[in-house]
């Protein structure tokens, strides 16, 4: 929520919270992670799609907050500084793990390379105002790993491909190929997920 | 252009748009015009979801326990509480309609003590919203933000302002998770969707009225 940005519980400005934080000000930084945990906690979950991962990612990017919050220097937004270096930790993460981040041999289901998806159901069958959060949030959780990530960085969290492709070592062009293919995935995803719906009733 | 060659180049279109020939294929042809539209569609609705989550408390106390175990910082310097204000998972299974209906009470307490505010205060009177001819839940509550918005305004416009835009984000965030509901009542997933909503709802009130009886 935008207006949480504005003070934390004690009554401090964020860039207060911060400055103390910097001196080694516990209830400061106790006051930056209520005020920041919802987003990198969401941030961690919907790039790992593991509850527990999440827990223990967003653990760790706030020990590293403490650690390195003196090196903020304010040349961007602290939420930007922050959730920079969230992402990093679960791409770390990641790749200690060994999960492909971005998997060079997912291809693309045939249809998708021979033509326009023609299956389910009619002509009219558009997406556009048919889906809700809910839905596109589970749809998100079952993307495979590589396309979820790059979808998640660009199309939720605003990253540009120069970013992605930066943070995660691979093209701007793969991280394009990705998002897209990601995309497509949620469009039969969600689809799907309609058509079983409509079949339910 | 065929259908096959469009498709080729749709990452480029859909980033930067498509040169006359990729428009006019895209003109001419409905499967690859609804694919587009599709692929729009999902990006837009993605830039609108909400980080809903909070992480369970013991995040928070492994937190102060790892940097009381670093010798960064002593565990008696940070709060005792915690961050408390989230359910543990075995809470959340524990949700119920009931549970719902009470958080949305919250939300319509907190209303209340707002309109009490307002009628105690005659300088908002002629701030009130217009009247509501439709009596539905959702109207009402709209009805209500709008007050609350209005109230909000009348101490600083930039508040009010971000009151507005994350009221209307978590109103469209409790109708979809309502529709997931009434799609399937036995949801559990879609119950604790709703139950973040109207949360995050009664937050924004608590939040706006604390500021409001200042």
């Amino acid at each position: 929520m935008t207006l949480a940005k504005k003070t934390i519980a004690s009554g401090l400005s964020e860039a207060e919270a911060i400055d103390l934080a910097k001196a080694g000000d516990a209830p400061a930084f106790e006051g930056l992670y209520g005020l920041h945990k919802r987003r990198v906690y969401s941030l961690c979950l919907r790039m790992t799609g593991n509850t527990a991962e999440a827990e223990d990612l967003t653990q760790e990017a706030f020990l590293q907050l403490y650690r390195k919050i003196s090196t903020f220097r304010g040349e961007s937004a602290f939420s930007t500084w922050l959730h920079r270096l969230a992402v990093n930790v679960v791409l770390m993460h990641l790749r200690k793990k060994g999960l492909p981040e971005v998997s060079l041999d997912e291809a693309l289901e045939p249809q998708h390379e021979d033509g326009p998806k023609k299956d389910i159901g009619a002509r009219d069958n558009v997406l556009a105002g048919s889906i809700d959060r809910v839905n596109l949030e589970r749809a998100i959780e079952s993307l495979p790993p590589g396309y979820r990530i790059i979808f998640v960085l660009h199309d939720i969290e605003g990253y540009e491909h120069n970013e992605i492709a930066e943070m995660m070592g691979c093209s701007i062009g793969n991280s394009k190929s990705q998002l897209h293919k990601a995309r497509m995935k949620l469009r039969d995803l969600l689809k799907l997920s309609r058509a079983e719906k409509a079949s339910r009733r | 252009m065929n259908c096959k060659q469009f498709q080729e180049v749709l990452p480029h279109i859909i980033e930067s748009g498509g040169n006359p020939d990729q428009e006019a294929h895209l003109q001419s042809c409905r499967e690859c015009g609804e694919l587009v539209r599709d692929l729009r569609y999902i990006a837009d609705q993605a830039r609108l979801l909400l980080p809903m989550h909070d992480p369970n408390p013991r995040v928070w106390n492994n937190i102060q326990k790892s940097l009381a175990r670093e010798g960064l910082v002593p565990e008696d310097r940070m709060s005792r509480q915690g961050h408390t204000m989230t359910n543990s998972p075995a809470q959340k299974k524990s949700w119920t309609p009931l549970g719902l209906i009470l958080a949305a009470t919250a939300v319509l307490a907190l209303s209340l003590l707002l309109v009490n505010y307002r009628s105690t205060n005659p300088a908002n009177q002629e701030n009130l919203a217009p009247p509501v001819p439709d009596n539905s839940p959702a109207t009402a509550a709209n009805a209500d933000d709008h007050v609350l918005v209005s109230q909000l305004a009348q101490q600083d416009a930039d508040v009010a302002g971000a009151y507005q835009a994350s009221l209307e984000e978590v109103s469209s965030y409790i109708s979809d998770a309502q529709k997931a509901v009434n799609d399937d009542p036995d949801d559990s997933a879609a119950q604790e969707h709703l139950r973040d909503a109207y949360q995050q709802k009664a937050v924004l009130y608590q939040m706006a009225t604390a500021l409001l009886l200042e």
